[in-house]
């Protein structure tokens, strides 16, 4: 059987601007689970990933699994290599003026006999989760410290599962035992189907679905749908100290809702871009890229609508619908599924239109005098 | 004409004659179940086995379907049958240098199943049968037999030093005097729902994530690809044996059963087959088969 017979379906991928082959019909959720990660926030406190660790992962098997990990880029990778085994194998990924992708993506890429262009981890590449840390690209020239920027970088990367609108787990596993649901567009693994072939973990090119050994099934981010059921972000979001995390609900592309945060920042602003589009996932974790990394790194990252992102975030002082925006980050437990600016102040509301979270553009400063007389003592300048 | 005819005929000769079996004595069109009195369930050597003709089923690279296996690593399998009126078993053996009994992301176990149909007068698609027409299945793993003789292969099989400060409500928690708790290094630390809770197969209770195997076989029941459907009642047996090179695996079942997913044995069905070579990283779909031979029973 080959590759082409076997992806029967032409759907349509907006990130990549073209129809591609899939074998299963395009079938949007209700609404799809989206994110984005203000990259220029992480300070890679791994607070996310403590926080989603203790909830889903301290389990016998799961001793190396994180479903959500923070790395060092431009060398750090978990598992090792992970971006470039499969950037390295995926040949020509070119776009044009247009934006269009014009490479293969990883399943018009599949070699024969596969599903999904694939590779398998070794044991070895987990066991160093935060391998890279801290390593800049390169030597800081001598006194460059002195005269101004200097060109070394590096950044953090934050990843979890990507929800994907086509999962390469879900087209790879020949069990069907990967499924999304239609309520939400979380992706999860069937605990009580699968059979442990580990297709799923060859496939995913973000190397987010994990083997257990213990189970001797496959296991991966559940987007923790509990939480999302009851109108609350996941632990990563909540737990992010740094604020850098949104979770909310994207419309369909071809209908954005300017109000809806989500869609106001990947669809209507074009601030925060896809993860490796050309792999052609349409993955639904959304980064706003660093902004003083160089830009073909970035390109190859996040494709080709780095240039505008950028501008338009360092614009934002500007836009104040873009700062209220991004003022709602690490606002509230809840879920905002819709916002406004109303004075200096952000809002945002959940589904039933009821105000779940204000902030004011500028924190208001109070000074309380050195001397409480109330209590008769001093107030020192400590916490 | 004549010279191209024994050309032929030679070259299908060369091609059904196994240079590592001297004493086969069928080709892979039959497969004889020989009565006898007693069927030696586990026991590998025995002469008993001799008394059954050996039958060498070939088999090929699954390329049916995706994912498919590119390179076969495995030739053939030998195949004899015994039964004793209430039980038909079968002694499988083919070659594999490497005894694979372990799983991890990478490593991959050995594997063997047999497959009958349902309703071996209406022979459904002999890979894993097809709508309306079920086979069952019964398969047989390497780590399976391990579990069973050797205890849960677990983290610690494969990392002896692997430790773990807290696995969140393992019990009990073994303070030796002066020394820090035990290390709970066997899935029998997790009893509790609370505990199962993090080991998401077994507390799903997934089939592949049994802790206290009674056999190293599984009877599923299929009817096409990606079906595979584990049987609610479980009553095949299996014992399998790696020596110098060479797998040797008992599969058996009852002949006659009230479990309505087992096979029939009638005096005539079909049987087929699969061998994965976990070292090549077979799994699932990534398989040797052999499609329908015959399987005649003795009576």
């Amino acid at each position: 059987m080959s590759v082409t017979s076997w992806l029967t379906s032409k759907v349509k991928n907006w990130q990549i601007r073209r129809e591609m082959g899939y074998p299963y019909e395009e079938s949007r959720p209700e609404k799809q689970i989206a994110y984005v990660f203000d990259i220029n926030k992480c300070i890679a406190c791994q607070t996310c990933t403590v926080a989603c660790k203790t909830t889903w992962t301290s389990g016998k098997g799961q001793e190396i699994m994180f479903w959500n990990n923070v790395e060092t880029k431009p060398y750090g990778g978990y598992p090792i290599k992970w971006d470039l085994n499969i950037l390295k194998s995926l040949d020509g990924q070119s776009w044009d003026k247009e934006g269009k992708y014009n490479g293969k993506t990883v399943f018009e890429a599949a070699p024969p006999g596969e599903r999904v262009l694939g590779w398998l981890p070794e044991e070895e590449d987990y066991s160093y989760p935060n391998i890279g840390e801290d390593e800049c690209a390169g030597i800081v020239e001598k006194g460059a410290f002195f005269s101004g920027i200097h060109k070394a970088w590096m950044f953090y990367l934050a990843r979890i599962c990507n929800h994907c609108t086509y999962p390469a787990c879900l087209a790879a596993c020949p069990r069907k035992a990967i499924y999304k649901r239609k309520e939400d567009g979380i992706v999860l693994i069937d605990q009580s189907r699968c059979r442990g072939y580990r297709e799923c973990v060859r496939a995913c090119p973000y190397k987010r679905t994990f083997f257990n050994l213990v189970t001797r099934i496959s296991e991966k981010c559940i987007g923790c749908y509990p939480l999302i059921e009851k109108g609350e972000q996941p632990r990563c979001v909540q737990t992010c100290i740094g604020k850098i995390r949104l979770q909310g609900f994207l419309s369909k592309p071809d209908s954005p809702q300017k109000d809806n945060p989500l869609d106001f920042l990947v669809y209507v602003k074009k601030v925060a871009l896809p993860l490796y589009p050309q792999f052609g996932l349409e993955p639904n974790v959304y980064y706003i890229p660093p902004i003083h990394v160089p830009k073909e790194f970035l390109y190859q990252m996040f494709g080709p609508g780095v240039d505008k992102a950028i501008e338009t975030y360092k614009g934002a002082k500007d836009d104040k619908e873009l700062l209220g925006a991004f003022l709602l980050f690490g606002s509230t437990d809840k879920i905002i599924r819709s916002f406004k600016v109303e004075g200096d102040y952000a809002l945002g509301f959940n589904d039933k239109g009821e105000m779940i979270a204000k902030v004011p553009f500028k924190e208001p400063v109070y000074i309380r005098p050195y001397f409480d007389k109330k209590v008769g003592t001093y107030r020192h300048n400590i916490p | 004409m004549i010279k191209r005819l024994s050309l032929l005929l030679l070259l299908v000769g060369l091609f059904l004659i196994n240079p590592h079996c001297a004493n086969v004595e069928q080709n892979q069109n039959i497969i004889k179940s020989v009565r006898v009195k007693e069927v030696p369930f586990k026991d590998l050597r025995s002469s008993i086995w001799k008394k059954a003709p050996v039958t060498r089923v070939n088999v090929i690279p699954q390329n049916m379907t995706l994912p498919s296996l590119q390179t076969p690593t495995i030739q053939y399998i030998n195949v004899r049958s015994l039964h004793n009126d209430n039980w038909i078993a079968f002694l499988l053996e083919w070659e594999d240098k490497t005894r694979d009994a372990t799983v991890d992301v990478n490593k991959f176990t050995d594997q063997v199943a047999v497959q009958l149909p349902l309703d071996p007068k209406s022979l459904p698609a002999f890979m894993m049968g097809n709508k309306g027409g079920r086979v069952h299945i019964i398969h047989w793993k390497a780590i399976w037999q391990d579990d069973i003789e050797k205890g849960y292969r677990d983290v610690q099989t494969l990392h002896p030093n692997y430790w773990v400060d807290l696995y969140f409500f393992s019990e009990p928690m073994i303070y030796a005097e002066g020394e820090f708790p035990l290390q709970p290094t066997t899935v029998d630390y997790f009893i509790t729902p609370e505990a199962l809770n993090y080991i998401p197969g077994a507390y799903a209770r997934n089939p592949i994530s049994i802790f206290h195997r009674t056999q190293p076989v599984e009877e599923a029941i299929a009817e096409g690809f990606g079906t595979f459907t584990t049987q609610p009642k479980q009553n095949a047996i299996g014992w399998g044996r790696w020596e110098k090179g060479v797998w040797k695996v008992i599969i058996a079942k009852q002949i006659v059963s009230d479990d309505p997913n087992d096979a029939p044995v009638p005096e005539k069905t079909y049987i087929a087959f699969a061998a994965w070579n976990g070292s090549d990283k077979n799994v699932g779909a990534r398989k040797h088969y052999a499609p329908w031979v015959e399987l005649v029973v003795e009576r």
